[in-house]
């Protein structure tokens, strides 16, 4: 850098310095923050380049090459299912198998894990869980029934568009068929924002089926 | 003149120093809040909102969807108990604890946690889950990683270089939150020969 005097010269640097480390902190910051938004391989932009929205499906095995997320467990069968709010609330529900481990983690686009629970959680193995906006999930409770609780779990979204994750642990190389099997049993559904949402609550919030709370 | 030359080169030097920062923090994988054992690190967990977002940016830089808080845990390592890294060249043995939980897997992979692709043979065994290894009289166990085969637990190693090992405990009652977890309570590595 070029000084105008003598006279202030170690200051004069000193001060540019400091402008620098100012802007590189202010830089660094921003980039940090916005990273999560603007990362093109995010697990969100993999999962999604996978599969078509509101439909649970099995991602393939996880072998050399092929792992469409990284850092993921060989003994682990994946499935995922994208959901898109602006359709409406998106629902997973099925029957679990008593005693198989099966993880499920419900994230938003931008890498929020927002809620994560294991098969043990589900009441009477069985699981429905309903992920919607603050707006959606008022207009649900609207027309609860009155005198009972509501037979699934609600979560509100912390972006409009995320993922599920299942995880279904195969204890042995020999029951990875046994461990799809397990989440083939599940089922997703991203409603299209048509009134159908509403009356598939009454319908199945009706079957007493489950409840679930966070361990 | 001079000072509008001198503002642009404070701009560049600045925006250039802040790219870089972000670049080194990113691509290691550092934050602020990871937990350290021995030669294990834990994997970031972020919660929906709030949380460290160096870990935060660095999930999203990795595109990996970490495991919730309530699903387990998992924690890498590329450092032996003996802080040296990792190399296939070498023979290590695994033993010791694992914190209670109720399955746990040990996985080999490539130092960017990507599975190793196995030339020669098809079937090439990546980890053990926890039922599936043999165990001493009292429940202990050991897991040898080489590259030649082994009697007992055996966990081949493929190309040379570095490599790292991923420990996950799903449905543990561990909990990062509360900040620390001793060292003893994990499984240790160590160099069993090298060449």
């Amino acid at each position: 850098m070029k000084r105008k005097t003598s006279r202030w010269r170690p200051f004069e640097g000193l001060a540019w310095l400091a402008a620098i480390l100012c802007v590189a902190g202010i830089v660094h910051l921003v980039t940090i923050f916005a990273l999560p938004r603007l990362a093109p391989y995010s697990a969100y932009a993999r999962i999604a380049a996978q599969l078509t929205t509101g439909t649970l499906t099995l991602l393939p095995a996880i072998e050399p090459g092929r792992e469409i997320l990284p850092y993921e467990d060989p003994a682990v069968v994946l499935a995922a299912c994208t959901f898109d709010l602006l359709r409406g609330p998106a629902r997973l529900r099925g029957q679990l198998t008593p005693d198989a481990p099966m993880m499920m983690s419900f994230h938003g686009q931008f890498g929020q894990t927002f809620y994560a629970m294991t098969d043990r959680s589900a009441l009477r193995g069985r699981v429905e869980v309903v992920i919607a906006t603050r707006a959606q999930l008022d207009d649900i409770e609207v027309h609860d029934a009155e005198d009972e609780l509501p037979q699934e779990l609600r979560l509100e979204a912390p972006a409009r568009q995320g993922f599920i994750l299942l995880r279904a642990l195969a204890e042995r190389p020999s029951l990875m068929d046994e461990a799809r099997g397990r989440l083939s049993s599940l089922t997703c559904e991203n409603e299209r924002a048509d009134g159908s949402g509403r009356a598939l609550v009454g319908k199945f919030g009706a079957q007493g089926a489950l409840a679930l709370s966070h361990d | 003149m001079k000072l509008f030359l001198q503002i642009m080169v404070t701009a560049l030097a600045g925006a250039a120093l802040g790219l870089a920062a972000t670049h080194f923090m990113v691509s290691r994988g550092l934050s602020f809040d990871r937990v350290m054992a021995g030669p294990w690190r834990a994997m970031p967990q972020v919660p929906a909102t709030g949380g460290d977002p160096y870990a935060r940016a660095a999930i999203a830089r990795s595109g990996q969807a970490p495991l919730g808080v309530a699903e387990g845990l998992a924690f890498t390592a590329v450092i032996d108990s003996d802080g040296a890294t990792l190399d296939a060249a070498c023979d290590y043995r695994v033993s010791g604890a694992v914190p209670p939980t109720r399955f746990w897997t040990l996985t080999v992979t490539d130092a960017d946690g990507k599975l190793v692709a196995s030339a020669a043979r098809q079937v090439r065994r990546a980890g053990f889950t926890s039922s599936e290894i043999l165990r001493d009289g009292v429940g202990g166990f050991q897991i040898v990683l080489a590259r030649e085969a082994r009697a007992g637990n055996w966990l081949p190693l493929a190309q040379p270089g570095s490599f790292m090992l991923a420990l996950r405990l799903y449905d543990s009652p561990h909990s990062l939150q509360a900040g620390v977890l001793d060292a003893a309570e994990m499984p240790t590595i160590v160099v069993e020969r090298c060449p």
